[in-house]
């Protein structure tokens, strides 16, 4: 997988095959990188794996970057922050990576300056627009989770399919404002446990001790 | 799923959210989903002389995988409801 910005030409292609939709086109944006001179009027692509800028002026000139490399977005109003208010992004880049896993004599010592750019700014001649651009960028970056985070979970036992996390997030909702406690114990589909434990305080007469520690644990949780 | 339950009951709670590249950002929890991406409003970066750029922005979208760390208001710590979670967690039963 390929982080950071990288350089396009041309119209932006989209990836249908594999699933990637378009969700929104946005005329008359600005583009800031990192320190750099802000450039012309372009037109903005979201897709739902990417965000593409193409230059109105010269159509072969562009960037594009995937959602798997944007670390954050932001709706930047702050005059002292910059000059326009703007959509912020910081983006994760191979240069990163590289830090953290020390290995700089790689390939990637002649990559294009790209690689460096941690920062991009969309400038929308329209302020109005920021806000939505800011959702669109959510819906996407949501749909995006990390690769690697689902390897982890698929290697555990405990974390269950997005079907099941729905039902059992309905169910959390009913059980949220009565006791955090078993929201805890249902939120990891342990139904039977929760019940078990439940049936134990209620029937085990022999430990009285017991049913004061949950007197106790009402008491802490209100 | 833990975290993911236990930060739901802390939104609209101040939090500073610290990122892999040593950003921190304070703001209010907006929301957070189940790959632990993060909504912040009204959030200033905490070292502001290392970020000026960064000076304040309204509302912020954290990317889950991003986040080193989350500094929960000391208020929002149940010591033994996670005690009693993670007990539970590490069971996996």
């Amino acid at each position: 997988m390929a982080l950071g910005l990288r350089e396009i030409s041309g119209e932006p292609v989209i990836d249908s095959e594999n699933g990637e939709e378009l969700m929104r086109v946005q005329p008359g944006v600005d583009i800031a990188l990192s320190n750099l001179p802000r450039e012309s009027p372009g037109t903005l692509y979201i897709t739902t794996k990417q965000v593409i800028w193409v230059s109105d002026v010269d159509k072969s000139k562009g960037y594009a970057v995937d959602f798997l490399s944007i670390s954050l977005h932001a709706v930047s109003r702050d005059p002292e922050a910059y000059p326009t208010p703007c959509l912020y992004t910081q983006i994760e880049t191979e240069a990163d990576d590289e830090i953290n896993s020390d290995n700089s004599d790689s390939e990637s010592n002649y990559v294009h300056d790209l690689s460096n750019i941690r920062e991009m700014r969309l400038i929308p001649s329209d302020p109005m627009q920021l806000d939505t651009l800011f959702q669109v960028f959510c819906e996407c970056a949501e749909l995006n989770p990390d690769p690697n985070a689902e390897e982890q979970e698929e290697e555990h036992d405990w974390i269950f399919s997005a079907d099941q996390m729905e039902d059992e997030e309905a169910e959390e909702e009913d059980y949220m404002s009565h006791n955090p406690t078993n929201t805890l114990g249902h939120s990891n589909g342990h139904h039977d446990l929760a019940r078990t434990i439940l049936e134990l305080q209620i029937n085990d007469q022999r430990f009285e001790d017991a049913e004061e520690i949950e007197h106790d644990e009402k008491d802490t949780h209100h | 799923m833990l975290f993911f339950s236990y930060f739901k009951d802390l939104v609209g709670r101040e939090v500073t959210v610290e990122l892999k590249n040593d950003l921190a950002i304070r703001g209010t929890l907006h929301s957070v989903d189940q790959y632990l991406n993060i909504k912040l409003e009204n959030t200033r970066v905490v070292d502001q002389d290392k970020y000026p750029h960064m000076l304040s922005v309204r509302n912020c979208f954290i990317r889950g995988s991003v986040v080193r760390y989350v500094q929960l208001p000391p208020e929002g710590v149940d010591v033994e409801l996670l005690h009693d979670a993670t007990r539970r967690e590490a069971r996996g039963g």
